[in-house]
């Protein structure tokens, strides 16, 4: 128990620190007046300005010092009021920006991994039981291949041989159809962030596979009768995949990172197009949250992957 | 006698000990891409930023001719000149970016894995801390606070690489910091500072350096997906911003693809070319993966 | 091949090799890990082969089985089962035999055994792939096996895994495997080295009591003559890949012909010694198997060779009885090896080492 308490309270610790860098970024290297109110922030000589001025300093209480100003907001953001978004008209809570596009996010890194994992494990298996010989030596070509094309690279071509040429998939992505529709035009996308991460699980779990057939007990195995497959899956993949497990969980970053640039290329509203949109409109509250929730899911996943660890292997279950 | 052990085709082993044609091709391609990095102003090329519309053609976009040997974009500017001054800014920025993140995150590593104690402790925190983001999410974040100049955007991925570069160059520090060799240098009366610079530098730097051209990879696409979402350096041409341009709207994708797919193929000759090299001279030094 | 073999009443060997010889392709050359080796075992019969490392008794098992890679090993000579040769069988129609026919038991159990998977499992795994039974029919198979190799509390111990359970124990299961399907041959290839003392005993005992009541043939592979004094019907001794000397057990006790099993004997640490004694030892180490010396391959560390040893190897010849063969030109016994005796007698330190 102390085991997880320990680690619990360390990615607290991660998160405040997290949040402070970035809260401090943000106020220290930008201008959050200057985004509010635009050109008018420098017009110090305007009457009218300077009213405006100091309204805009009291409503997001920029005349108070820094350290006061990330306890207000560390105060709101635990219990979900993320603020407002600067600089659109009409002001809408960032709450609410975000808990519309979070989840097509969350479908399309979901997506991806699941692709990822899906696509990985029998591919390994594969080429780990014809290792050496030239389907494998072919394969590890195209992995490298697919690991050198960066994925917005990919993307674009995805979308050029799919979307434009082939017509398979629509060129943009429209919210308001149903959701298997939905689903299935995020399929291009989360192909594109997921099948290069498959190439990196796959080099990986056919390494482990590889090591683990030179194992005693898959002689034994042998010894029983079992054919090559049954040996594969049932006696060689379980041990195998410890590493694999880690490295599935540590990518998810990766993955989120892909689902901007993926967002971005394909039209999904979700929390990576905004952060780009925003960034561009230095819209910090908006930045800020998304960050923010990035950074958590991160530290809380890679907690879930040290939790993990107990289930898949029965010896360190005490 | 582990008769079993002996199968055929053992992968890794044959091809541990030499570099191979492989490698040989990267250097080469790397080095074409850096010369044209460094002797831009000197290449006989047209101007990446004029435009050259000809009214017998049409309407541009052009597609790839004698003339125009990759095409040109809707403004008749030349996609040929224009992708290879992308290649100025993009491995410019890798390699600073890298050069900064090593010599940085190398010292911080290989200080801490020496020394260990309160100094170990803080910089591991801080390394975790900048490891929490997605590296991608980190670079967005700075960038959009900053001028974007040649030298801010690479120091940002310089600093992104601090920490991954840092990580390692500890754990190889606190291999050898327990060896024999430098307890012997201790013993005759070494000071800390000759035993980092004369023993522990030598052999650290050694799987550190073949790890510099995949770590340069890694920089060249992350500047590359940055001036893809417009945040690399401002006024610049990139091969992000370049692909990004040529993709912008379907209609250019679908009528003059060359616009994109020219600068997509060199960024992925390079980064193939960075990815391969590297990864040859990691298992000629014998580096364990694991440890990346 | 049908998995009903010859009927139990037959004098026809069970399993038989005729000159076999598995050589391994090695960067260095061609190992010659087993060169020429002819042995039988009948049914109920249980051979035991002994050497050091690298004399080839572990392959010669491995390879009788059938177990070894395709690729790098040159195959040469018969192995014959039930009477039907079965060297040059792929894998896939080995794998009907392997589980209802012939199975092995290996060194150590802790590896042998897949750490993640209930030790239940591993043995209903067979049962159900060659036998045909559903799981739970399986699982109480599984668990009167478990109670014949003497596992306690049979039921509750089919959920465990390998770690759960003790050195013994894990021997226990691996054997319980390999009975499982009821094989008529099995291959224990060093099956207590792993263990404590005092284990060993018992599974060797446990070994024994199934191979009879199971009226089953077993290959017994070991460095350690004293293993297999108690527990086997015949033994051949194996130097440098092939057969030096064979017999019942009983003979090569009382009238051990070749120098190298009497040095082995006389390595044997005995209770009987006063304590301190010098352990005895053979000088020397074995044979390079790419490039074996001319003659006997023992000649070198031989206390009795001669020129002749040194260049023409010795062919099996009977001793007292057909079941009896030896290879070696000055057997203990004859008149050149009583006169080398005096001889050493007669220096100071001698070589076979006792105070």
């Amino acid at each position: 128990m102390r085991f997880y308490g320990q680690r619990v309270a360390l990615a607290i610790l991660l998160l405040l620190a997290v949040s402070m860098l970035t809260f401090g970024a943000l106020n220290v290297l930008g201008d959050p007046l200057f985004n509010v109110l635009g050109p008018v922030a420098g017009d110090v000589n305007n009457p009218d300005s300077i009213k405006m001025i100091e309204a805009a300093k009291r409503e997001f209480s920029l005349d108070r010092p820094l350290p006061v100003r990330y306890a207000i907001w560390l105060s709101d953001f635990v219990r979900g009021d993320f603020g407002v978004t600067f600089s659109s008209t009409g002001q809408p809570p960032v709450s609410g920006v975000i808990s519309e596009r979070l989840p097509r996010t969350f479908t399309l890194v979901a997506m991806a991994q699941l692709i990822a994992v899906f696509v990985s494990i029998p591919w390994a298996l594969i080429t780990a039981s014809r290792a050496g010989k030239i389907s494998d030596r072919i394969s590890t070509l195209n992995a490298f291949f697919l690991l050198a094309m960066p994925n917005f690279a990919l993307a674009v071509i995805l979308k050029f041989v799919f979307s434009i040429k082939l017509g398979w998939t629509p060129l943009t992505y429209v919210g308001d159809d149903p959701l298997g529709s939905r689903l299935f035009q995020m399929l291009l996308p989360a192909l594109t962030i997921g099948l290069p991460v498959a190439a990196v699980y796959q080099r990986l779990l056919r390494t482990d596979i590889i090591t683990t057939l030179q194992q005693d007990f898959i002689l034994l195995a042998r010894t029983k009768g079992l054919s090559r497959s049954r040996i594969l899956i049932a006696h060689a993949l379980r041990p195998s995949l410890f590493s694999f497990v880690t490295v599935v969980g540590l990518n998810t970053g990766a993955l989120i990172g892909g689902s901007i640039v993926a967002e971005t290329v394909f039209r999904i509203p979700g929390i990576g197009s905004t952060l780009v949109e925003s960034v561009l409109r230095n819209d910090f509250p908006v930045v800020l949250a998304i960050v923010m929730i990035v950074a958590s899911s991160f530290v809380i996943i890679n907690l879930f992957v040290d939790f993990a660890y107990t289930l898949i292997d029965p010896r360190v279950r005490k | 006698m582990t008769a079993e052990k002996i199968t055929s085709g053992s992968d890794d082993q044959g091809a541990k000990k030499k570099l191979g044609i492989g490698f040989w091709l990267c250097v080469f391609w790397l080095t074409i891409m850096a010369c044209v990095a460094l002797f831009i102003p000197f290449l006989p090329l047209k101007s990446p930023t004029s435009n050259f519309v000809d009214a017998t053609q049409g309407r541009p976009p052009y597609a790839p001719s004698w003339t125009h040997w990759f095409g040109t974009d809707k403004d008749a500017r030349d996609v040929f000149s224009r992708t290879l001054h992308g290649a100025r800014i993009s491995l410019t920025v890798g390699f600073t970016a890298i050069t900064a993140g090593f010599v940085v995150g190398g010292t911080i590593g290989v200080i801490s894995g020496y020394f260990r104690g309160w100094l170990d402790r803080i910089s591991s925190f801080v390394f975790v801390v900048l490891l929490s983001f997605p590296s991608l999410v980190l670079a967005i974040l700075l960038t959009s606070l900053i001028e974007r100049s040649l030298l801010t955007v690479s120091l940002v991925l310089g600093l992104l690489s601090i920490a991954p570069v840092g990580r390692l160059a500890r754990a190889a520090t606190m291999q050898y910091a327990d060896r024999e060799f430098v307890l012997a240098a201790r013993q005759i009366g070494s000071k800390d500072h000759q035993i980092i610079l004369k023993e522990i530098l030598p052999n650290v730097a050694i799987p550190m350096s073949s790890l510099a051209l995949l770590g340069m990879a890694v920089a060249v696409v992350a500047e590359g997906g940055l001036a893809f979402l417009g945040l690399s350096v401002e006024k610049g041409i990139t091969w992000g911003g370049l692909i990004q341009l040529g993709s912008d709207s379907s209609r250019t994708l679908e009528d003059a693809p060359w616009i994109s797919f020219f600068p997509i193929l060199m960024l992925f000759l390079t980064v193939l070319s960075l990815n391969f090299a590297g990864d040859r001279l990691r298992a000629f030094f014998d580096v364990k993966e694991a440890a990346l | 091949m049908s998995s009903h073999v010859t009927d139990e009443s037959s004098t026809e060997p069970l399993i038989e090799t005729v000159g076999l010889r598995t050589h391994f392709i090695t960067p260095r050359g061609i190992a010659r890990a087993v060169d020429g080796v002819t042995v039988q075992i009948r049914r109920g019969q249980s051979l035991g082969v002994v050497g050091e490392s690298g004399s080839g008794k572990t392959v010669l098992s491995r390879s009788m089985m059938g177990l070894l890679p395709r690729n790098g090993v040159i195959r040469e000579g018969s192995i014959r089962y039930g009477g039907i040769e079965i060297q040059h069988r792929s894998p896939k129609q080995m794998r009907r035999v392997w589980g209802p026919e012939m199975a092995m038991v290996f060194q150590d159990p802790m590896t042998s055994l897949n750490p993640v998977m209930k030790v239940g499992k591993q043995v209903t795994e067979s049962l159900q792939l060659h036998l045909g039974m559903s799981s739970s029919e399986a699982m109480a198979v599984a668990e009167k096996v478990f109670r014949d190799v003497g596992i306690p509390e049979a039921a509750r111990r089919l959920n465990q895994f390998p770690h759960e359970l003790s050195g013994g124990m894990r021997q226990r299961v691996m054997i319980a495997i390999a009975l499982a399907c009821g094989p008529n041959m099995l291959f224990a290839d060093e099956p207590t080295t792993a263990l404590d003392v005092t284990v060993q005993a018992q599974i060797l005992d446990l070994l024994s009591a199934q191979i009879k009541d199971r009226h089953m043939s077993m290959l017994l592979v070991t460095h350690n003559l004293g293993v297999v004094a108690g527990y086997t019907d015949e033994i051949a001794v194996m130097y440098g890949g092939k057969v030096v000397e064979r017999a019942p057990t009983k003979a090569l006790f009382s009238n051990v012909k070749m120098p190298y099993t009497e040095a082995l004997l006389q390595s044997i640490p005995r209770l009987s010694h006063a304590s301190h004694s010098r352990l005895a030892v053979i000088p020397g180490r074995p044979p390079d198997l790419v490039d074996p010396p001319a003659g006997c391959r023992f000649a070198p560390r031989c206390a009795y060779a001669r020129d002749l040893c040194r260049r023409e190897e010795p062919e099996l010849i009977q001793a007292e009885s057909p079941d009896h063969t030896f290879a070696c030109h000055f057997p203990v016994g004859s008149p050149e090896y009583h006169e080398r005796r005096e001889e050493l007698s007669r220096m100071p330190a001698p070589l076979l080492g006792r105070p």
